[in-house]
């Protein structure tokens, strides 16, 4: 099975999950997003920073909107699974699900990051302290196990 | 391709002091300090460790920064407080996933007496110029632009005045936030936004000229006479802003 990395700017570094999901050696690929990055209010020193840490992950960038390049990048790639750093951001999950529609024959899948904490159940997300009661004790353990 | 865009950047902002990249973000990781952050992460000039950047673009992971910071300290109560501000960040990214609508729309009506529609949608011009003439509040402004970072007390401040002394909803401020703030989060700004502007919590957040100067230097201009909106006590303070709301017994 050929894979192909999708990264984001929610997961920049070669330690995320994703990477260990893929085949070795699969190439990881961002999309310099314009209409995204202004859609999210992202300013001039941030992409100045995302810019500074992609130079440092050497990896393949393209410009353009992510939804309409990623299905040609897998097809150009020969990839038949696309694997990509999961988010809450609903400009990635819409993009994502665009991405399927495209190329229903391609495996779309995300990775999840290494956990914070284990919970046995969803948390009460009403308060923070809620929350936190239910997490703490997880929290302060290494790998939050 | 790189070149291009880190120079394209670059020309638009020559000021960013926090830089991008794993090898800066181990640096910052290394120099954390759990138990000093504890006693002194009120304070603008205390302990905090400015990871929020690398955080919030998944360079360090909420879990290996936690793991440093428990094999930094005997005991993992002496990094609760620090693991505790990383759950924080966990808590705002579960919001997001479970109830993205919740990002940009009120959570729960105002608690100040005012109904939303009673908000301006717009950031009056002297806030986004930095000109108020509330000394603090206009130098944590210019922070904000040189930097791209804020001290969280600094933020709190910021997003009070702009919501409850200019009365301006909190949307406008957040937006304002995420444009220049390198950890910009959508779920960690807007909800801390709504915490503050109390659509997201029981009360409003306000705070005095009193507060400003106990967490802050001598860098930040605390003279009376330079902040007279803010020289008032809490009590007088919330008769003026929140005038609808009975005032507080006991």
């Amino acid at each position: 099975m050929a894979d192909l990395i999708w990264l984001h700017e929610g997961a920049l570094r070669r330690t995320h999950p994703v990477f260990a999901a893929a085949a070795p050696g699969t190439a990881a690929i961002f999309v310099w997003d314009r209409a995204r990055f202004a859609a999210g209010h992202v300013g001039a020193r941030r992409q100045l920073f995302i810019a500074e840490t992609l130079a440092e992950l050497e990896i393949e960038i393209h410009e353009g909107d992510a939804a309409v390049l990623l299905p040609q990048l897998v097809a150009a790639h020969g990839a038949n699974r696309l694997l990509v750093p999961a988010s809450p951001d609903p400009a990635i999950i819409g993009q994502i699900a665009t991405i399927r529609q495209a190329m229903p024959r391609v495996a779309v899948e995300q990775v999840e990051d290494t956990a914070f904490v284990t919970l046995p159940r969803e948390p009460d997300l009403a308060r923070f302290f809620r929350y936190w009661n239910k997490a703490r004790k997880s929290a302060l353990r290494p790998h939050g196990v | 391709m790189i070149a291009a865009l880190v120079g394209e950047a670059a020309a638009a902002d020559e000021t960013a002091s926090l830089k991008g990249g794993r090898r800066a973000a181990e640096r910052a990781l290394a120099a954390i300090d759990p138990i000093a952050y504890a006693a002194s992460r009120n304070h603008l000039d205390g302990a905090v460790t400015r990871l929020s950047p690398y955080l919030r673009h998944g360079i360090l992971s909420l879990d290996e920064v936690r793991n440093h910071a428990l094999a930094s300290v005997a005991d993992p109560r002496q990094a609760e407080k620090f693991i505790q501000e990383l759950a924080w960040r966990d808590y705002w990214q579960r919001i997001y996933l479970v109830h993205p609508d919740r990002i940009w729309n009120d959570v729960e009506s105002y608690k100040t007496g005012f109904d939303a529609s009673e908000y301006d949608s717009e950031l009056p011009a002297d806030v986004v110029e930095g000109r108020t003439g509330v000394a603090c509040i206009d130098q944590f402004i210019a922070m904000l632009y040189e930097t791209g970072y804020l001290h969280n007390h600094a933020r709190m401040y910021l997003a009070a005045y702009v919501v409850h002394w200019r009365r301006v909803r909190w949307q406008a401020g957040a937006v304002w936030f995420l444009e220049h703030l390198l950890d910009a989060d959508p779920a960690s700004n807007n909800l801390s936004w709504q915490w503050v502007a109390s659509t997201f919590s029981k009360k409003p957040y306000i705070f005095n000229l009193d507060n400003v100067a106990k967490y802050t230097g001598h860098d930040i201009n605390t003279r009376m006479a330079d902040n007279r909106v803010l020289a008032l006590s809490y009590e007088r303070l919330g008769e003026l802003l929140f005038p609808n709301l009975e005032p507080a017994h006991g």
